[in-house]
Order: structure tokens, then C-alpha cells, then sequence
């Protein structure tokens, strides 16, 4: 009786989650003559996808955006991971002094809303020159990716063994050596884990792309990706739909092909 | 391996090279120049804005020329400000229903999937919107809301009241419309943060429980939810500190309105900011913001921590 009533709720759920699911892909292939005569919900005649995202690219110049949001996601993690690592190197293999103290004020960054660092950045970048630059922007996304990365660093490397190091400086490794030939290859998967969420955040965010960002080159994905709403965008659902479709398959990609090492870095983000 | 550690004492008990003064000091300098690249960016990008912020909040700034002291104006304007009814009751039901809603619904998914042999298969549907980001989700559900869009559409098929109207343009059915818009896209993450709590749980009290004729809600209510305690404690308080900062969906679906009505505290930081250029009195709803999320998260913690029934293991 109960497993009936559970399974029968599942299936409602799978209905109604899936509906918005069908409605995406149905509206996103219509063509422009489709949208305008046929129902929301009918199969389109015909398949339209590509030319509705090329009038997405064409009007948001969503490609530059693209090329930009992939920089920004690549290069921000992929920074933040070795600063983290390096960070997680100097507590517990270097035994920095007063390493404790230092993790928390490093990790006690991530407690910050977004909402608390965007006024200053908007004036500070204008008066740097950052403003609207893709450099101001690797920055500070490096910036909050650093707290996470320090955090599952330094726990993944307090599992290694200390007898590891003093083995290492005995045999005369430098701890630059030791850091990059031991203890780096040794966190690959925290690494990539880390790497992903990272990665993830950056491509979905929205906030710092309104607001450090301005011309079509430097605008991220999602920020571009919003302005296609915008009432004088004049653009139609299945544009911005078509659109919306292809700035998640990168996403969508990584979610599929990593989704255990996605959950990982989860577990080990959220839960310690 | 083995060797390894067993190269430890012998090292400490023979202290061949260390010791010496200036060497020692090398190595401080080293771990410093390790961990200054992460201080430096985080001093730099996190709590000097952090603090300027704070300091922001004291002052009238719109940006341009410099801020002047106003002392707590900014503070007390905004609690005579008609908006604030409107927009911390449009937060809190963000913090209730992405409660109920998400996590709940996130919790009921795991469950009732996690020992079958289609687990990934029956969760996918869910976990599809949460490869989307805030934007995408809601651009689908500005579709499917907008005016003669596809809501409209099925209701008008049906018969049902509600066909010729958008539900985004009235309180609080605004709100309530973009909860459910961000439980479409929250059930998969949560479903998967319970996923990792349930297949790390423990096999005996499970099994004995078996033994004993424990079964489906028996089986929740006295052996998984007791087990699953902490776990959902860190969810939910993950969940409550997110959704007091609820920005993107708001900001693509409806900007906050029509006119306030659907805003919420971080739309309205963001309004006032960078809309009416209202700088200082933008950073006061920025820190008001972080002070509800941080009294909010304490006190969580605090009645997590003080409660009996909390299991660990």
C-alpha cells in the first residue's frame, strides 16, 4: 500500500518535471512561422534549432560570450585549485605557524553573500581599469573559488601521511618538488572535483557578469543569455529558448560525463 | 609504505640537518610564499570589499565624487520604506517553501530511489533542470508563464480559471510561481546530497530493522530519518542560507516586479544599487542581508547543536 503510494507520487513527479523538459526542446526547434501559428504545446513541423540559435548569436552576440565564459570557467578553477592546493601545501606539509588561524581566514571568505563584494568591485574595477575587462573578472572568480578549493585541500591533504614529506626532504626534494611531483598527483580526483563545482558556478553565474561587465565580449553567458529577454532585445521564446539550450550543454556535458565525481565534490564541499 | 613511516622517529631522533637557525627561518618564509597567494586574493577581493561594504552603508554615495557620512540614515529610511514589508515577507516565503519544496521533495526522491537498481534512472528527470543554471530555469519558466504562454495555453484546453491571466503578475502568486520555477531545478541536487548521506549509512540498524518487520514509513520514521539527522541539518541550513539570497530567477523572470511586488532583499540590494544609484543605501540592504543570513544560520546551528535527538555516526 505505502510502496504504491510512493511509487504513484514518484510518477506524478516524473510528469510533471518532465513537462517543462518537453516544452524546452518542442520550442526550441520551432521555426519562427511555427511559433506564430502553432500551439506551445503541438509538435513543430519543422526543425528549426540551428537558425534560432544563430538569431540568438546574431542578436546577443552570443559567441563572444561563449569564448569569454569558457576562459572564465577554465582558467578561474584551474587557478584556484593550485592556489588552494598551495595554500593546503603550507598548513599541513610546511607546517606553516599558526596554520589554523590563517585556513579559517582563508575559508572564512566563502560566508560572504556575493551582494557584499559587488558595490566595491563595480567602483574599485572603474578606477582600476577592470571594469568591463575579462581580467577583472578571472579575478575575482578565481577570488571565490579560492575559500572551497583551500578547504577540501587542506583536508585531502591531512589524509597523507607526514612521514611521506620528511622521507622526501631526507631524500633532498625541495618542497616545491614535493608539492608538485607527491602531493599534487596524489589530489587529482579532490582536484578535479573541485575543479568541476568550480566550474559550474562560474558558468551559471549571473550577478558579477551585471555587474563588472558591460560590452558583448567580455559579458558572460548568462548575464547575455538574460538580456535576450529584455523587451527590446525583440526576440521571440524560441529564440531565447533555442539559445538558453546551448549555453547549458557544456554544463549539462560535464554533469553527465562527471556526475560521480560532481557528487563527490559535493560530499566533500558540503558536508566536510 | 611501511618504510615510510618508519623513516619518521628515526628522523626526529637524529636531527641531522635542521635545527639551524637561518634554515629554520627559510622554511617559514617558504610556507608563508606558499599561502600568501591565497590571503592575498582573498584579503584583496573578498574582505576589503567585505569591509567597504560596512562602511558604505554609513554613507550617501552614487557613485561618483565621494561618499559623505550619514550615520545610521540609510538604516533607518529603509525601515520606514514601504518596500520593506514586501520584500523581506517575499524572502521568507523563499526560505519556507525552498524548504518544504526542494528539500523536501529532494529527500522523498533519494529515499524512494536509492535501493533500486534503477536509482540513476528514476532520478534523471530531476537531475536534468539542475544542470540548467539560475538564468536557464528561468527563461523556461518565463515561457511557460508569460502571458498566453504555455500555462495559459493548457488551461484555457482544460477549462480551468487561471487561462487568461499571467500568474507573475500578482502577489504573492508571483512568488510562489518562481518557488516552484526553482524546485523544478533544486529537488536534483538535494536528491543527490541525500543520495551520498543514505549510501554511506550504516548496514546493521538497517538490516535488524528488516528483521524486525520494519518497513517503508516504520522503516523512514524510526531507522533512516534518525540516521539521515545530521546530514539533513547541513542541507537545510545550506538551503536557508541560499535562498536568503535568492537573485537570479527573480531578476530574469520579473526585475522585481510589477512594480516591487516581487522582490526580495537581494533583488532590492541590487535595485537600489545599481538602478536608482543609490550606493550607501544599497550597502545598508547588503549588510541587513548578511545579518539575517548570519543571525539566521547561528541560530539554526545552535538548535541543531543543542538538540537530543541528534545522531551522529
Amino acid at each position: 500500500m505505502g510502496k504504491i503510494l510512493t511509487r504513484a507520487v514518484l510518477a506524478v513527479m516524473w510528469v510533471l518535471w518532465l513537462i517543462p523538459v518537453y516544452l524546452l526542446i518542442v520550442n526550441s526547434v520551432r521555426s519562427a512561422n511555427d511559433y506564430a501559428t502553432q500551439s506551445t504545446w503541438a509538435i513543430p513541423h519543422h526543425f528549426a534549432l540551428w537558425s534560432n540559435f544563430m538569431a540568438a548569436y546574431h542578436t546577443a552576440g552570443l559567441g563572444q560570450s561563449l569564448v569569454s565564459t569558457f576562459l572564465y570557467a577554465v582558467v578561474s578553477p584551474a587557478v584556484a585549485v593550485v592556489i588552494g592546493a598551495l595554500a593546503g601545501f603550507s598548513i599541513i606539509a610546511l607546517r606553516l605557524k599558526h596554520g589554523f588561524a590563517w585556513f579559517m581566514l582563508i575559508f572564512g571568505g566563502s560566508i560572504f553573500p556575493i551582494q557584499m563584494l559587488i558595490i566595491p568591485l563595480f567602483v574599485g574595477y572603474a578606477d582600476a581599469n577592470l571594469y568591463d575587462h575579462r581580467l577583472g573578472l578571472i579575478l575575482v572568480y578565481t577570488a571565490v573559488s579560492v575559500p572551497l578549493a583551500a578547504f577540501i585541500m587542506r583536508n585531502f591533504f591531512t589524509g597523507i601521511s607526514y612521514s611521506i614529506y620528511e622521507a622526501a626532504v631526507v631524500d633532498g626534494a625541495s618542497a616545491w618538488r614535493i608539492f608538485s611531483r607527491i602531493y599534487l598527483p596524489l589530489a587529482t580526483t579532490a582536484l578535479a572535483a573541485i575543479f568541476i563545482l568550480e566550474f559550474t558556478f562560474i558558468w551559471n553565474d549571473l550577478l558579477f557578469g551585471l555587474t563588472l561587465t558591460q560590452t558583448e565580449t567580455v559579458r558572460p553567458v548568462m548575464t547575455a543569455l538574460s538580456s535576450l529577454l529584455s523587451a527590446y532585445a525583440g526576440t521571440t521564446y524560441n529564440v531565447v529558448l533555442a539559445a538558453m539550450l546551448f549555453v547549458s550543454l557544456p554544463t549539462m556535458l560535464v554533469f553527465l560525463c562527471a556526475q560521480r565525481l560532481f557528487t563527490r565534490g559535493l560530499a566533500l564541499g558540503q558536508t566536510g | 609504505m611501511t618504510q615510510l613511516a618508519d623513516a619518521g622517529p628515526t628522523l626526529r631522533t637524529a636531527p641531522a640537518k635542521p635545527t639551524h637557525p637561518g634554515r629554520r627561518l627559510l622554511d617559514g618564509v617558504q610556507a608563508w610564499l606558499y599561502i600568501s597567494p591565497a590571503v592575498l586574493l582573498v584579503a584583496a577581493l573578498l574582505y576589503a570589499p567585505f569591509v567597504w561594504t560596512v562602511y558604505l552603508s554609513f554613507t550617501r554615495y552614487d557613485g561618483l565624487g565621494n561618499p559623505s557620512w550619514i550615520g545610521l540614515k540609510n538604516y533607518t529610511t529603509f525601515f520606514h520604506d514601504d518596500v520593506l514589508w514586501v520584500t523581506v515577507s517575499n524572502t521568507l516565503m523563499w526560505v519556507g517553501g525552498t524548504i518544504v519544496l526542494p528539500v523536501g521533495l529532494g529527500l522523498f526522491v533519494a529515499t524512494v530511489t536509492y535501493r533500486s537498481k534503477r536509482g540513476s534512472l528514476l532520478r534523471l528527470p530531476f537531475l536534468i533542470p539542475y544542470a540548467i543554471s539560475g538564468a536557464g530555469v528561468a527563461v523556461v519558466w518565463g515561457f511557460i508563464l508569460q502571458p498566453h504562454g504555455a500555462l495559459n495555453d493548457i488551461l484555457s484546453f482544460l477549462h480551468l480559471p487561471g487561462g487568461h491571466t499571467s500568474l507573475l503578475l500578482y502577489r504573492p502568486v508571483n512568488t510562489i510561481v518562481m518557488i516552484v520555477a526553482a524546485t523544478w531545478q533544486g529537488v536534483g541536487v538535494n536528491a543527490l546530497l541525500f543520495l551520498v548521506g543514505l549510501q554511506s549509512m550504516p548496514e546493521a540498524p538497517l538490516e535488524a530493522a528488516k528483521l524486525d518487520g520494519a518497513s517503508g514509513w516504520s522503516m523512514f520514521r524510526h531507522i533512516i530519518w534518525p540516521l539521515l539527522r545530521p546530514l539533513t541539518a547541513v542541507v537545510v541550513g545550506l538551503s536557508i542560507v541560499a535562498s536568503l539570497k535568492t537573485f537570479d530567477v527573480v531578476w530574469v523572470l520579473t526585475q522585481g516586479g510589477p512594480g516591487r511586488s516581487s522582490e526580495t532583499l537581494a533583488v532590492t540590494m541590487y535595485r537600489d544599487t545599481f538602478v536608482a544609484n543609490e550606493y550607501g543605501y544599497g550597502s545598508a540592504v547588503a549588510v541587513l542581508l548578511t545579518l539575517i543570513a548570519a543571525v539566521a544560520s547561528v541560530t539554526y546551528l545552535r538548535t541543531q547543536l543543542s538538540s537530543k535527538r541528534n545522531v551522529s555516526w
